[in-house]
């Protein structure tokens, strides 16, 4: 009993409070926001299936087209409550087509008026709530189990994704022109707002700071540099996707930003160690610091390389698949989507090896030089 | 000699002079599971289903990431088991989300990258998107893992006599300690790789609303909340196995 008086006045009990209130009320808003809907939106009533034909194509690759009729009610705009009816044919790959069912919700494109006779084409799915739901689920759970560091550190993605929106709005201003210059900036202003919330401001958070954009340039310079020097052999920028400006400075950006997470990761832990270090023993030597900073990066390096590479590996799985299946060689499969990604995680690699010397000189220089003083 | 090479050699130069002999061994760690990576995506490519692919590549992920990074046995089998448990419960969480969001396959914007190519190819797409899901959280998983494990393994050394409650506490220290900066390596990596496509939808004039139902940002950002969901659970489970054991 008396556990469980404590747990009803512990704070965590307030914050899971005011998470499933949150969750109600999002839930509830999500299905009234059709208004902030331009395209109409419908919901599955019933669905029929009408056909379905074994495929075979060219590489003897066999499946399914399976057509189905949805009739579906309209939930906003214009047309609101009105019935009709749309076809869909989807694989049974579902390679890129859906296989609908009743009570999905859809958003469709304008829907045309053929003198009363009502038709329309499926956009995408409303994955709106989902995603919501996804997203309150694992605040409610960092912040119940996590608290004050939970919070501060959902608080910090938070604003970066905000600035993120803001650099894409500049990028677009300037025509795409100056996008390197754009996430160099942005990559400082994101480093210091995350280690402000995680670490508050201090001289560690200074030197940790520090560190992080010395090795994140360092690693897309040298990796720039490289690059040029091979003359981007067997490098297939055309490979990019959703490519909308040129290729090679919008490549160095990603890897940039991708790079600048795991560094500031590894930067934080050491640095942690050294300060540490140091309060145990004030008249620890710089050669002793240097020395402790590498042993403590050798342990995280691995597993942080591994962390940025098991993402893009996993990410190609798709493509691949569809590349080996249209019977092209491994060669090929991996020029086509590997290649780019491959690349990008080894400079990141390189930006988190040479982050850990790096931050063990800075730190052994800057709290070394306290103890002469 | 290509450029990849060229850049594969100045990282393994690099790890060595840098880590040493752990440095090597992390090196192979790597390219060890770039092997097994290319064999499940062949295996599947074989028809054999996404998902067995997953149980046995995942695995062997997490054994090679697990057991080349450090040495001391007890700290990795703890790590080892309870990133396996997470692997599970990500997996099926996975189907259930991909059931409700159908995130699987190409998204309407990759429809270029499709023109030409065969797409009735009879591999069953959602079944690739959970493995490739789930495979893609394994190393944000199997870092936190091995971070509580060596921490509460430093613990109990210096402390042999404390409780379970006590134990407890430390892992959730261990964890606090490292929640902010995993979810900043998981968002940055995110914005790094989803950067061109944020850029197309600004281009293109994508409303919020089409934005936020996108299939392609939906995968994505899905893809990192459930990582990052996997390394919050590691926390209390690694906690848990790390006392057993002891």
């Amino acid at each position: 009993m008396r556990i469980k008086t404590k747990w009803i006045k512990s704070p965590q009990f307030v914050i899971l409070i005011v998470m499933i209130i949150i969750g109600i009320f999002g839930n509830v808003f999500i299905s009234y926001d059709l208004k902030f809907y331009s395209k109409p939106v419908a919901k599955v009533t019933s669905v029929k299936q009408i056909s379905i034909s074994k495929t075979d194509d060219e590489f003897h690759n066999q499946d399914e087209q399976i057509s189905q009729r949805l009739i579906v009610t309209v939930l906003n705009g214009k047309y609101r409550h009105h019935r009709l009816t749309l076809n869909n044919t989807y694989t049974k790959s579902q390679t890129n087509s859906h296989k609908y069912r009743k009570s999905n919700v859809l958003i469709l494109n304008n829907i045309s008026d053929d003198k009363g006779k009502l038709s329309a084409s499926i956009l995408s799915l409303k994955r709106d709530r989902i995603l919501f739901n996804i997203t309150w689920l694992i605040i409610t759970i960092l912040v119940v189990m996590m608290g004050r560091a939970g919070l501060l550190a959902f608080i910090g993605v938070f604003i970066n994704l905000l600035l993120f929106i803001v650099m894409i709005n500049i990028n677009d201003q300037l025509h795409g022109n100056a996008i390197l210059p754009v996430s160099i900036i942005s990559a400082v202003i994101f480093t210091a707002i995350s280690l402000l919330l995680i670490q508050g401001f201090s001289k560690k958070m200074l030197a940790t700071f520090g560190a992080t954009i010395g090795g994140t340039l360092l690693s897309i310079l040298i990796g720039l540099l490289l690059l040029n020097l091979t003359h981007n052999r067997g490098v297939y920028y055309e490979t990019m996707s959703y490519i909308t400006q040129f290729p090679i400075p919008l490549f160095a950006a990603e890897t940039l930003l991708s790079s600048l997470g795991a560094v500031m990761d590894e930067a934080s832990d050491i640095m942690a160690t050294l300060f540490e270090l140091k309060t145990v023993d004030p008249t620890v030597s710089r050669h002793q610091l240097f020395s402790s900073g590498l042993s403590v990066g050798h342990s995280i390096m691995g597993p942080l390389i591994n962390v940025l590479f098991l993402i893009f590996l996993a990410d190609t799985f798709n493509s691949s698949l569809l590349y080996l299946r249209n019977g092209n060689s491994w060669g090929f499969t991996f020029n086509m989507t590997m290649s780019l990604g491959m690349v990008q995680s080894l400079i990141c690699g390189i930006g988190i090896v040479l982050t850990i010397p790096l931050t063990s000189i800075f730190g052994a220089l800057l709290l070394g030089k306290q103890v002469k003083l | 000699m290509s450029s990849i090479t060229v850049l594969l050699l100045v990282l393994m130069t690099l790890m060595i002079l840098v880590g040493g002999r752990q440095g090597w061994s992390a090196f192979w760690g790597l390219i060890c599971n770039f092997c097994f990576l290319f064999l499940g995506i062949a295996l599947m490519a074989f028809h054999m289903s996404p998902l067995i692919v997953l149980l046995i590549i995942g695995a062997t992920v997490l054994a090679v990431t697990i057991f080349t990074g450090n040495d001391q046995s007890i700290v990795t089998i703890t790590a080892f088991w309870s990133s396996l448990i997470i692997l599970l419960i990500i997996c099926l969480l996975i189907l259930l989300i991909n059931h409700i969001a159908m995130i699987q396959g190409f998204g309407p914007e990759e429809s270029n990258e499709l023109a030409g190519y065969s797409t009735t190819i009879g591999i069953n797409f959602s079944q690739v998107a959970i493995s490739s899901m789930t495979i893609s959280s394994l190393g944000a998983i199997a870092e936190a893992s091995i971070a509580i494990s060596t921490g509460l393994h430093e613990v109990l050394t210096q402390h042999p006599d404390l409780n379970s409650r006590q134990l407890m506490i430390s892992g959730y220290h261990i964890g606090q300690q490292i929640i902010g900066t995993t979810l900043n390596t998981l968002f940055f990596g995110l914005f790094g790789s989803a950067l061109s496509l944020f850029i197309w939808f600004s281009q293109f004039h994508y409303s919020f609303t089409t934005i936020i139902n996108n299939q392609i940002l939906c995968q994505s950002l899905i893809e990192i909340l459930v990582s990052f969901l996997g390394v919050l659970l590691v926390i209390p489970v690694t906690t848990i196995m790390a006392i057993r054991h002891h």
